[in-house]
């Protein structure tokens, strides 16, 4: 039995990868197949296939409660599936191989494998007993292994890069909502990770200071290194700064494409409805 | 009156007393707190064997009177062959009485800190120890400090029952004076009331600079 699931397992891996040489760059980073989750009676995900490409953007857009952002919890392993199996970089997630055999991922598995992942969570989730320099520096030093300095380097580049040097000393209850936002997202960049996940990251903001949190992301998505995973309602932000968006909808990814089709001419009557709602002339004139 | 000669011999008698009282209070403090702790985490653990002997260990001992267990130790524990020293007999009861209050004020401040701080710590890839202590526990334990604060006064107060155990605190002195001097009870059970005020205040000050000490950046 295990020896057939070897064998398939090694056919498939030729068929989608045809080179030898270059297979590792043609690789998913991120690789769902046939995720479900329940929560109680109430399944948010229905067998979702999907994958995400090395330094690919993904807007995944949809109405709420559609399992959008459950999508993104499973792969930060804040959830688990209910069932079906996640690769991240090559490497099972959820699920870690004895004699041959998956079976479920323990802590320490969970601590090797989401090493590659980072997360930009709507309320911010900033530590409010810390400096912004420390809420930055924390995790590098204790997780990563740098030194102080190297730390505090790498968070003072890029508190720069998200325009708060000044703030490095102040509290987070000190800051504005987008302030907090852009530390956030710092905070998750100095990590270094492959992905990374922006889970609705204007939804709790002020109109006012979304722009800013908008414009950061912008930055980093032009910088092209990290995939990312952009759950938005931010339509036109979603066109502007993805490779490919992908229409959530009960569960399941309805339909998805590159977003000048599929902002323009989508199929499903279900994604004509939902963008319907957005004016996305108006919104991109802003 | 009451010549100040008379309220001099009394503060004198009592001093000693009053040093009783606080080694008493400072030494079951720092057990109650290790056992709050211990208790707390017990409560949340994951195995349910833990949960189910911490819940039950701490209910039975904030469910059964303080007075009754000091007599139990004191009393009963030699009958089946075990002599504690009195002094220790008294640290213990306090100790873990105090302890079992103090393990769900532990419990429910780490119950209070929101899920989203353990998700951004999952998401920094940080193991559940580190998150533990780094993100949870410095947070908490702001939310614990008033609590503790209550906590340390009910301790310092609680003390006094330890004088029925013939422990020589504050209170047993005042007690022993009285029998010999019947007409200044007045002024010996007053005088007892000021010093368990100027030890207990400075607690309260204590407390309260603790709870400063840790708000540091919150709003």
């Amino acid at each position: 039995m295990s020896a057939e699931e070897t064998q398939t397992a090694t056919l498939e891996k030729e068929e989608e990868t045809q080179g030898t040489e270059k297979k590792e760059e043609a690789l998913p980073i991120v690789r769902y197949r046939k995720v479900s989750k329940s929560f109680g009676e109430n399944q948010v995900l229905k067998e979702v296939d999907f994958d995400l490409m090395p330094g690919e953007r993904v807007a995944i857009i949809g109405p709420s409660g559609s399992g959008k952002t459950t999508l993104a919890r499973l792969l930060m392993t804040l959830e688990k599936p209910t069932s079906g199996t996640i690769e991240v970089d090559g490497r099972q997630l959820w699920h870690k191989e004895v004699k041959g055999k998956l079976v479920e991922a323990n802590e320490k598995h969970l601590h090797e494998v989401r090493g590659d992942i980072g997360m930009v969570f709507q309320h911010f989730n900033l530590f409010p007993h810390m400096t912004i320099l420390r809420n930055l520096t924390e995790a590098p030093v204790k997780v990563l292994g740098l030194s102080k300095e190297e730390a505090r380097e790498r968070a003072m580049g890029m508190l720069e890069k998200v325009g708060l040097t000044d703030k490095a000393k102040a509290y987070p209850a000190n800051l504005s909502g987008g302030q907090q936002q852009r530390v956030a997202i710092a905070r998750a960049l100095v990590m270094r990770p492959k992905v990374m996940l922006f889970d609705e990251p204007t939804s709790a903001l002020d109109p006012e200071t979304v722009g800013e949190v908008l414009d950061v992301i912008k930055e980093i998505a032009a910088e092209g290194e990290m995939a990312m995973m952009l759950i938005t309602h931010e339509m036109s932000f979603a066109r502007d700064v993805s490779d490919r968006v992908a229409f959530f909808d009960e569960g399941c990814i309805q339909e998805q494409g590159p977003p000048s089709k599929l902002f323009v001419q989508p199929e499903s009557e279900r994604l004509q409805s939902f963008l319907s709602r957005f004016n996305l002339g108006e919104e991109n004139s802003q | 009156m009451v010549p100040i000669d008379v309220i001099a011999h009394i503060f004198d008698r009592l001093l000693p007393g009053a040093a009783v009282t606080v080694q008493l209070t400072v030494l079951s403090a720092i057990l109650a707190f290790f056992l709050s702790f211990l208790g707390g985490f017990g409560r949340l653990s994951k195995f349910r064997i833990i949960r189910f002997v911490s819940a039950f260990l701490v209910e039975f001992f904030r469910g059964t009177s303080l007075l009754v267990q000091l007599f139990w130790l004191y009393f009963a524990l030699p009958l089946l062959g075990l002599e504690l020293p009195t002094g220790l007999v008294g640290i213990l009861a306090l100790g873990i009485n105090y302890g079992a209050y103090g393990s769900e004020v532990v419990r429910s401040a780490i119950l209070s800190i929101p899920q989203g701080q353990t998700e951004a710590g999952i998401a920094l890839n940080m193991t559940p120890g580190q998150r533990m202590r780094l993100i949870i526990l410095p947070q908490a334990f702001r939310t614990m400090l008033p609590s503790f604060g209550n906590l340390l006064i009910e301790l310092l107060k609680g003390t006094a029952l330890v004088s029925l155990i013939t422990i020589p605190d504050m209170t047993f002195e005042a007690k022993s004076m009285r029998t010999n001097a019947e007409e200044y009870t007045l002024q010996i059970f007053g005088i007892l009331l000021i010093l368990y005020f100027i030890i207990g205040y400075p607690l309260s000050l204590l407390t309260r600079w603790a709870e400063r000490r840790f708000s540091v950046g919150r709003s």
